[in-house]
């Protein structure tokens, strides 16, 4: 190699680091007690947090719904007021799509993973990081406030007039999703910062795990599209506090421009709920076929191309608001063009499955439980699109159905293949197959029988956020009642064999699935520091042609820049500093 | 990596390889904060085009009432206070850390001034009833059924701007108390580049502002 | 074990920081208080209704132009924190050019209720 030519080249000296299947030392035995979970700056202890807060915020929610749906069993009252009623889908609603799903996937998995296949020690602002936990925690707290107050009725939509006239609590609401907002914001941030600035060696962005590209499509959407949700929710705030008169009709404002905003945001933020559910699914289509995935840059750069064109389509939600028809055409229009991307996707899913050697293990039963009903949502949202067809479908079960088969059936089911994909890594515990098989049985089946008779009655007329119904879809309701309750016991026998796991589980090996992902080549659950050396990347994450030794590469212990020091030195020096290394 | 076998320096983070790496991932962070700064004003700037494309007169009738020459000064105290923190990261590159703390010095007192004229202007308007929201509003001499939307616009820009600004004293204030205890110097001026990123973006909202509230006639 | 690996992706060059001289500061601090004083000065003379909004605009970009490219050192910074500033104003244009489809070509400007 020519002199000149050594600029631009590096040598690396690398040797293999075999992942030890017996870790004696783990982040879960560093730093102990409630005290050094709470004031961590650890990615992988804070994702661990998010993930508890957000099966927390689910249980609620879930309660909730059943709720909801166990009143829908007689066209009349069956045992709660209608005020009650109002309160309760509104909250089900704000809870599921705010602390659950927007933060479920990034903020919890993709906090304890993504550093990982990046082969970093922690993320570009580890304090940040926990700071933007505590916001969340700031952000429900203000909503449990409301909650004791007068609640909320709106729907999660806040839509003016009725936000600005309605007696709950709307404005501690709405300062809750103010200070939520910025919770996104950061995570998003600290992400984008992280992917760009903290790889391993040899990891070009070629070699980036499509879990981590699909993280850097919903950063950038986080970022852009969230504070404006700020700013509309603080508007709205000023406006019910003092009467702007910004979209409030009866003092000169303009109720359609307060949807505009809202859903600037909520379009867009759609794509945060779903796109790191897609991130998952390669990983785990690709780990369980055994296979490269078929078109890693088709699927790569359509998540940035979903993320672009979801800024584009926010007025499908207002066909029927008063919106002018020039819009309502257009945005129709562009909405067609969202499929292209997404089929894009599943058509390379598909494609990876191919002459795979398919292992169907929990995760990748939930992966063809997502393929199916992800791509009926997804249908179902390109008939809404239709301007006319959704003159007719709005604000109806149909909408309601449609966004149930995206937001569950794909981010909720997505997120279910990630937490099977990665308990064994988290925990080190490997949990009962048999139970987690039956348990997708229910969820499958439950979900079924809940969601689809709500096309069939949308269809035909039945409105959403109805507390009475005519006699004529007593049956519909009922059915999905009950598909309801299939759903709730398949979560808590999920909920009983991953606490089981975790308490008496069997040990896990570091790589129990054969992955080739670089969060694998740590141990079970991972080192404090994630490797204890310097990962290298010389293959592609999906090169399952390529012997597992090749993907185990780290800096050669001694060229680690430590001249003079042994691997363990080194590891214990910096043990101390991150010791130091405390808040404030 | 190239210089890795060099000690720790005390400032470089257990997560980074080295300051190299803190520098650019600490300044790229801040880039995508004013990313989200700009989208932040953006909704503002939107409703505030979509009000004046629906009414122009009553932009051109309440903006009569905005002081500019008030609002200029103000322009100019923060262009001031921009070249200042400029010269305080200049300060810290060649470091002199004498020169970080009085160039800092100058911004905050700047921004206090800036303050204290748009404290003058709110309290001149208030006095006359002119009150963000139609709540509070009495004024009555601008003759348009929604004055009060011009001005709810008008004070949440420049409230949400000047709270900006105060969050930046306090930054700096910050900075300051680090540059005292000699924190800074070439080696390390992370802190300083990045409050002075954030009292630039300030500068910019506000020269986007001055225009589009002040000098419409 | 000996890789060569190639330096430009995942390593971060060693570079020196840009350090302005004062005479180039104080040169913008001066360019951006003249261009303030046109602009007020701009506002008395009489311009025709939309062209008034695009002299002042066109003199905000000027200064916000030299804030960014100088004071913020985007001039010489990696081009990357240029592209997010553009890409961030674009998203802004975007979110009101659509938002103006809407409200520019509605039958009656707030629909009655
Ligand atoms: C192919 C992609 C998609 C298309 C074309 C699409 C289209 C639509 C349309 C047109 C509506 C408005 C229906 C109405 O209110 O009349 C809608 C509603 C909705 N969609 Fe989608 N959608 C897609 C994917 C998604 C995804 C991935 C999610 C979430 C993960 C989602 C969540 C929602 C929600 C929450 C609503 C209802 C909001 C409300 O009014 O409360 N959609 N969708
Ligand atoms: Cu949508």
């Amino acid at each position: 190699m020519a002199t000149a030519e050594v600029s631009n080249k590096k040598t690396l000296k690398v040797q293999r680091f075999k992942p030890s299947d017996n870790p004696s030392n783990t982040y879960l035995t560093d730093e102990k007690g409630v005290w050094a979970w709470m004031t961590t700056v650890d990615h992988k202890k804070i994702g661990i947090m998010y993930l508890v807060a957000v099966a927390i915020f689910f249980a609620v929610g879930g309660a909730l719904a059943l709720l909801l749906r166990t009143e829908l069993m007689t066209p009349a009252k069956t045992f709660i007021e209608a005020d009650t009623y109002n309160q309760l889908f509104t909250l089900h609603g704000a809870i599921m799509v705010f602390f659950v799903l927007v933060p479920s996937i990034p903020a919890a998995l993709g906090n304890f993973i993504m550093p990982m296949q990046l082969g970093a020690k922690d993320v570009a602002f580890p304090k940040l990081n926990l700071a933007s936990f505590y916001i969340y925690v700031a952000g429900a707290i203000f909503t449990f406030i409301a909650l004791a107050q007068h609640g909320l009725d709106t729907g999660w939509t806040f839509y003016t007039p009725y936000s600005t006239e309605s007696s709950s609590s709307v404005i501690w609401v709405t300062m809750g999703v103010f200070i939520l907002g910025f919770s996104s914001i950061l995570t998003g941030t600290n992400f984008i910062t992280t992917i760009h600035k903290m790889r391993a060696p040899g990891i070009t962005w070629g070699k980036l795990p499509l879990n981590v590209w699909a993280l850097y499509a919903t950063s950038i959407i986080q970022v852009l599209a969230t504070p404006v949700l700020a700013i509309t929710v603080l508007l709205l705030t000023m406006e019910r506090w003092l009467g702007f008169g910004i979209f409030d009709p009866a003092l000169g404002g303009d109720p359609v421009l307060f949807q505009h905003f809202f859903w600037f945001y909520s379009h867009p933020a759609v794509y945060i709920m779903i796109v790191p559910g897609f991130g998952i699914i390669s990983e785990v289509i690709s780990t369980f076929s055994k296979k490269t995935v078929f078109g890693y840059w088709a699927i790569a750069l359509s998540s940035l191309a979903i993320a672009f064109i979801g800024f584009l389509v926010w007025g499908h939600h207002m066909f029927t608001s008063g919106q002018s028809a020039v819009a309502t055409t257009v945005f129709s229009f562009l909405t067609f063009l969202v499929g292209i991307p997404t089929g894009i996707k599943i058509f390379n899913w598909i494609a990876t499955l191919y002459k795979g050697s398919i292992k169907m293990d929990t995760p990748m039963i939930y992966v063809f439980i997502f393929l199916f009903l992800f791509s009926i949502g997804g249908f179902t949202g390109i008939m809404l699109g239709a301007l006319s067809v959704d003159i007719h479908l709005h604000d109806t079960y149909y909408v309601v159905a449609h966004f149930h088969y995206v937001m569950m059936g794909g981010t909720l089911i997505a997120l279910l293949a990630g937490l099977h994909f990665w308990w064994p890594k988290m925990t080190g515990k490997l949990y009962n197959e048999k139970l987690a098989k039956i348990a997708s049985v229910f969820i499958f089946v439950g979900f079924n029988v809940t969601f689809l008779p709500q096309f069939v009655m949308g269809a035909q007329g039945m409105p959403r956020r109805y507390y009475n119904y005519v006699d004529q879809f007593t049956a519909f309701h009922q059915t999905s009642t009950i598909g309801s309750y299939l759903l709730g016991v398949g979560f808590l026998i999920i909920l009983y064999y991953l606490m089981h796991s975790l308490f008496k589980g069997a040990k896990s090996p570091a790589n129990p699935w054969g992955s080739r992902g670089l969060e694998w080549q740590a141990t079970s659950p991972p080192d404090f520091h994630n490797f204890d050396h310097t990962p290298v990347v010389i293959h592609g994450p999906y090169d399952y042609h390529q012997p597992m030794e090749e993907f185990q590469l780290g800096l050669a212990v001694d060229t680690n820049g430590h001249d003079s020091e042994t691997a363990k030195e080194v590891v214990d020096k910096e043990r101390e500093q991150w010791k130091n290394y405390s808040l404030g | 990596m190239s210089n890795h076998s060099q000690a720790h320096p005390a400032h470089l983070q257990h997560h980074f390889v080295d300051s190299d790496q803190q520098f650019d991932a600490a300044k790229m962070g801040m880039w995508v904060f004013i990313v989200n700064e700009i989208l932040f004003f953006g909704g503002l700037f939107c409703a505030y085009i979509v009000f004046r494309a629906w009414y122009p007169d009553l932009f051109t009738m309440a903006a009569t009432k905005l002081d500019t020459t008030m609002g200029a000064i103000n322009t100019v105290v923060l262009i001031g206070s921009s070249l200042s923190v400029a010269m305080a990261i200049r300060a810290a590159q060649l470091n002199k850390t004498k020169w970080i703390k009085i160039n800092l010095l100058i911004t905050i007192t700047l921004a206090c001034v800036f303050l204290v004229i748009k404290y003058f202007e709110y309290s001149h308007k208030m006095h006359d009833g002119i009150f963000p929201g139609a709540t509070l509003y009495t004024y009555e001499g601008i003759d348009h059924p929604l004055a009060h939307v011009f001005f709810s616009i008008y004070y949440v820009m420049t409230g949400i701007h000047a709270i900006h600004i105060i969050v930046g004293i306090g930054l700096m204030i910050w900075i300051y108390i680090r540059a005292k205890r000699n924190e800074f110097g070439s080696e390390y001026y992370t802190p300083v580049e990045m409050v002075g990123l954030y009292w630039h973006l300030v500068d910019v909202i506000w020269i986007f502002l001055f225009p589009l509230l002040y000098l419409i006639e | 074990m000996i890789l060569s690996e190639d330096k430009t992706m995942s390593e971060h060059n060693h570079h020196e920081h840009h350090v302005s001289s004062v005479g180039q500061l104080w040169a913008i601090g001066i360019a951006l208080t003249l261009l303030t004083i046109l602009t007020v000065g701009l506002s008395h003379v009489e311009i025709p209704a939309p062209f008034d909004v695009v002299v002042a605009l066109t003199v905000a970009f000027v200064k916000a132009f030299l804030v960014c490219a100088f004071f913020m050192n985007l001039y010489w910074d990696t081009k990357f924190n240029s592209m997010l500033l553009i890409g961030a104003f674009a998203f802004f244009i975007l979110m009101v050019a659509v938002t103006l489809l809407d409200t520019l070509y509605r039958n009656d400007v707030v629909p009655s209720f």
